[in-house]
């Protein structure tokens, strides 16, 4: 076993970091105002790499795996949670792309998302849910050689910053009846609706797509006929879990931070109020906090590097680190006596943005159900 | 036998001496009182001789011009030339340079060239009891000072922290002025100057404001410094920095105080948000009045302070600036 | 061009600056515990070697004077775009002040010759003497200009060089070889992008002890350094410490008599 970080993790944190602080932080404010992606961020984290971070070098991207990502989304949501969820579903559309592809839709899509010429778009949920995957009610029919694309998808991320959308429909009955598509979104028929206002995660932008008669050539499916289900239960599990469970996990260190700073520079009694006993053993409480989530987000993103199954991991680092995070925001608000729920203080935008995490890429609960059929089936009696 | 001979570099820029040089030559004098050396200066220039009564006032017993068209505007490589044949000449026993940006280029070159020994910013000098100089230099941590010696080179050289030393002028003092032969194999390689731009300050010189606040790290933004500034300018002074405030952007590299920045002796001194490393301290410790204000009563600033204020500048700065408005206000004629 | 030799010096990192103490017997920095980073400034000389490398192509090398295991400071600036590196470490280093340290640099350059452009910080945080980049320049017998805020290199144009300097700007036509050192204003150093990182795993850092450079006893080290460590004072002076206590509204007050005392207000 060995928990230590390698050379090059370390300097893919301090690059990620100092990027982060320096380029991120001055736009944070205008995202939280308008609730707009602060879309000039693109170039620059292209040539980081954050784009391309998992994508393939033959498809220009930088080849990394799942351990970088996590550790580069968590560095960004250190900073700004709401760029890592813009980030973390732009991967999840290159998994599906990288996972599931044709040659022709990697050449084709994957170049421009690793270059961060647009961003990745990966649209499941509608208005009758997102994870009553099956109750979904967007059609797609073979008319000749085109699908017909009918429905609505809402509370997406990157629906209005995205060139082309990897979207769920139904083409048949049952749980072999879902399909994937490109969809590009100057195709006859697609557009985009609303714009959705979030209390947290805000600089994510959050919306809705619409298909009426949406026309898509025959090409366009992501997978088999009826292999939607697989490609969104593979994306959402692998690429989706860990990356939120990563934007999470920055929300919880920025937790820390500001608690422990807060700590040690406000003084009551004479006194910093780190020397109360009720402060210091929240500041603890969250740093434990902290740490077991680390493990848990490190050794699920590590055992999809080692190519082994991690649904119940990543599962697992989903729900708990999410949670941990809101919980330990509440924290670092009440450490932070009035000051905590003042604007200018950090810590009232992470527990908006730690709220949003808990229900997003897949609500902790589902995430419970995942890991209680692993929990049982070992003791399970065989019918 | 000879006196020893205690050497200042006097800096000067379109025949403008920059007062380091003045400072320098008072603690020479000092020095020279002790030990019975002779202070000389050595200025050089093209047409600089008209700067020696002022020097020779502030106290040389010796003034060296060296004159040459070449030496007009400064440049390292005919400088270094014309400072070395010098030295291999006279035999000066100690050589002083301001800590000036000419200076510290200047002096390491030639503490090279001489294969001396040189120390950076000082902030004292004396002798020891074998007459080798001690450069008193500030070091990292816990408010020590290192006392550097050079004995077995000479002249034993140092760069001093500008506002350090005491001038000491007086009129109708005597001295000799010897005007040095710059030959014409004099080194004139290196980069040629094709342009100088003066820049004013712009805001008052942090060097001889009455009343200098400075921010630290637990100033935490630009926001804050604002309550500084407005401070600064409600008394009339000029705002201060450590070094974390000019790397995070929320202060200037002018502005920085201290080791690596400027020193000061302001008659009112006020610290906030500043943890009070030595770096700091060594730049700011000549001031009149010290006032700290930390959240953290264990600020090692605190223990070089007049008056201090445990707390959260955030609470304390408002109702201060509100008070000395009323005052200040209070006092206004009508 | 053909080789930019960037000087790198890693110092303790200032974010943790206040865990430095000084051992009061060896008078010698307590540094354990504390991380390594690049000298701030040093970026600023890499960047300004990249920007040529970029533009006209040169090798860059990366050399410093550190224990060996400050590697990873030295890894970190390969993945900033450098060639390779070479980090000169041997215990008769040790003690070296600005002169001895700078004969050692000048030598394991002349072993690095030809190059045409010397690039150092104007600075370094934790000595700050600044006197290493003139005195390299000195003993390699070429010309150095401190304090450079700006450069421009277009061949095939002369490199104009800004030098930030008394009482204002001087711009200055230099020629190679040459040494500057550059001033925080000088660039923006670039992020080490994920790419360069993983191609910098495989660059050399080649470590040179004085076996290699063959420098005497008398040259290096405590023996060949003329400035010696004479002694350590404990400077205080006496101060009132008196503190002010009570409602932020009493303190003000009571800072305010304080003030009027002076005169200022």
């Amino acid at each position: 076993m060995d928990f230590k970080l390698s050379e090059r993790e370390e300097l893919l944190r301090k690059s990620a970091r100092e990027f982060a602080e320096s380029e991120i932080t001055p736009k944070i404010d205008a995202m939280e105002a308008t609730g707009d992606f602060a879309l000039d961020l693109l170039k620059p984290m292209a040539k980081l790499g954050i784009t391309g971070i998992i994508a393939p070098r033959e498809y220009e991207g930088v080849g990394l795996g799942y351990m970088a990502r996590t550790i580069v989304l968590e560095e960004m949501a250190r900073v700004c949670a709401a760029v890592s969820m813009a980030m973390q579903v732009h991967h999840m559309a290159i998994a599906a792309l990288n996972d599931f592809g044709t040659e022709a839709q990697k050449k084709k899509y994957l170049p421009p998302l690793a270059r961060g010429e647009t961003m990745g778009c990966v649209a499941i949920t509608e208005p009758s849910g997102g994870s009553d995957i099956l109750g979904m009610q967007s059609t797609a029919a073979l008319k000749g050689d085109t699908w017909i694309l009918n429905g609505r998808k809402c509370f997406i991320t990157n629906s209005h910053t995205s060139d082309f959308w990897l979207v769920l429909a139904r083409t048949g009955e049952g749980p072999k009846g879902l399909t994937a598509f490109m969809v590009d979104k100057n195709a006859p028929g697609a557009k985009t609706g609303r714009v959705e206002h979030k209390f947290g995660l805000r600089g994510s932008n959050t919306g809705e797509l619409v298909f009426d008669n949406c026309e898509l050539p025959r090409e366009s499916i992501v997978g088999q006929e009826g292999g939607g289900l697989g490609v969104a239960l593979k994306t959402v599990s692998e690429s989706g879990r860990t990356g939120m469970a990563a934007v999470a996990l920055g929300i919880l260190q920025s937790c820390y931070e500001e608690s422990a700073k807060f700590a040690n520079e406000r003084v009551l009694y004479g006194k910093p109020i780190s020397f109360l006993q009720a402060i210091s053993f929240a500041v603890a409480e969250i740093y434990t906090e902290l740490d077991m989530c680390r493990l848990l987000c490190y050794r699920a993103s590590w055992m999809k590097d080692q190519n082994m199954r991690f649904d119940t991991e990543s599962a697992m680092a989903k729900s708990y680190t999410c949670d941990a995070a809101a919980n330990c925001a509440k924290k670092a608000i009440e450490i932070h006596g009035a000051y905590g729920i003042m604007q200018e203080y950090k810590v009232q935008r992470l527990l908006r943005d730690a709220m949003v995490t808990i229900s997003a890429g897949g609500t902790g609960q589902i995430g419970k159900v995942v890991i209680g059929r692993a929990a049982l089936a070992p003791f399970q009696k065989k019918g | 036998m000879e006196k020893s001979q205690i050497w200042v570099f006097m800096e000067q820029r379109g025949g403008v001496l920059h007062e380091v040089g003045l400072e320098l030559l008072g603690k020479a004098r000092d020095l020279a009182e002790v030990s019975g050396s002779a202070v000389a200066a050595i200025i050089l220039g093209a047409e600089v001789a008209p700067l020696t009564d002022r020097i020779i006032n502030h106290g040389a017993d010796l003034v060296l011009v060296a004159e040459h068209p070449a030496l007009e505007t400064y440049r390292l490589l005919p400088y270094t030339d014309v400072l070395t044949r010098a030295c291999r000449e006279h035999h000066p026993s100690v050589l002083l340079f301001g800590a000036t940006r000419m200076g510290v280029e200047l002096a390491p070159r030639l503490a090279a060239r001489l294969k001396t020994g040189l120390s950076a910013h000082c902030i004292d000098l004396q002798w020891d009891a074998n007459g080798n100089l001690l450069q008193m230099v500030p070091g990292w941590g816990g408010g020590v000072v290192a006392t550097i010696r050079c004995p077995e080179h000479r002249p034993q050289m140092a760069t001093v922290m500008p506002g350090v030393m005491q001038k000491c002028e007086s009129s109708g003092r005597s001295g000799r002025v010897i005007t040095w032969t710059v030959g014409d194999d004099l080194d004139v390689s290196g980069p040629k100057v094709l342009e100088i731009c003066r820049e004013e300050p712009k805001t008052r010189a942090l060097e001889t404001a009455e009343v200098v606040i400075a921010g630290g790290w637990g100033i935490g933004g630009p926001e804050g410094w604002k309550l500084l500034e407005e401070l600064a300018g409600l008394l009339g002074g000029a705002v201060g920095a450590t070094r974390p405030p000019v790397d995070e952007g929320w202060a200037s590299e002018e502005q920085m105080i201290g080791q690596s920045g400027k020193t000061i002796r302001p008659r009112l001194y006020i610290g906030v948000g500043i943890s009070g490393m030595s770096h700091h301290v060594v730049g700011m410790d000549g001031s009149e009045l010290v006032v700290a204000i930390n959240s953290d009563p264990k600020a090692p600033l605190f223990e070089v302070a007049d008056i201090c204020i445990t707390g959260d500048f955030r609470e304390i700065l408002p109702p201060l600036l509100e008070e000395l408005r009323r005052r200040l206000g209070a006092k206004q004629p009508h | 061009m053909e080789k930019i030799i960037v000087c790198i010096k890693p110092v303790p990192d200032p974010l943790a600056w206040d865990r430095l103490a000084m051992d009061p017997v060896t008078k010698t920095l307590i540094r354990e515990g504390i991380p390594s980073v690049i000298n701030p400034l040093d970026k600023q000389a890499l960047e300004a070697a990249l920007e040529i490398k970029d533009a006209c192509g040169a090798e860059v090398v990366l050399l410093a004077m550190a224990p060996v295991s400050t590697r990873p400071v030295l890894r970190q600036a390969l993945a900033m775009g450098a060639d390779r590196a070479v980090l000169l470490s041997d215990h008769w280093f040790a003690g070296s002040d600005t002169l001895a340290t700078s004969r050692i640099l000048a030598t394991a350059i002349e072993r690095l010759a030809p190059f045409d452009l010397i690039c150092c910080g104007n600075f370094t945080l934790d000595g700050s003497t600044a006197q290493v980049p003139s005195q390299v320049a000195e003993l390699l017998g070429i010309p150095n200009i401190m304090h450079v805020s700006a450069m421009e290199f277009r061949p095939p144009g002369p490199l104009l060089v800004t030098q930030k300097i008394e009482p204002g700007l001087v711009i200055l036509e230099a020629e190679f070889p040459l040494l500057l050192s550059f001033t925080k204003e000088a660039n923006k150093p670039r992020y080490s992008s994920f790419l360069e990182i993983l191609a910098a795993e495989t660059r050399e850092i080649a470590v040179w002890t004085n076996a290699y450079l063959q420098l005497g006893a008398g040259l290096i080290g405590l023996g060949g350094s003329p400035t010696q460590m004479a002694d350590l004072l404990i400077r205080r002076k006496v101060r009132q410490g008196l503190r002010l206590e009570g409602s932020p509204e009493e303190i003000a007050r009571l800072l305010a008599d304080k003030i009027s005392q002076l005169g200022i207000v």
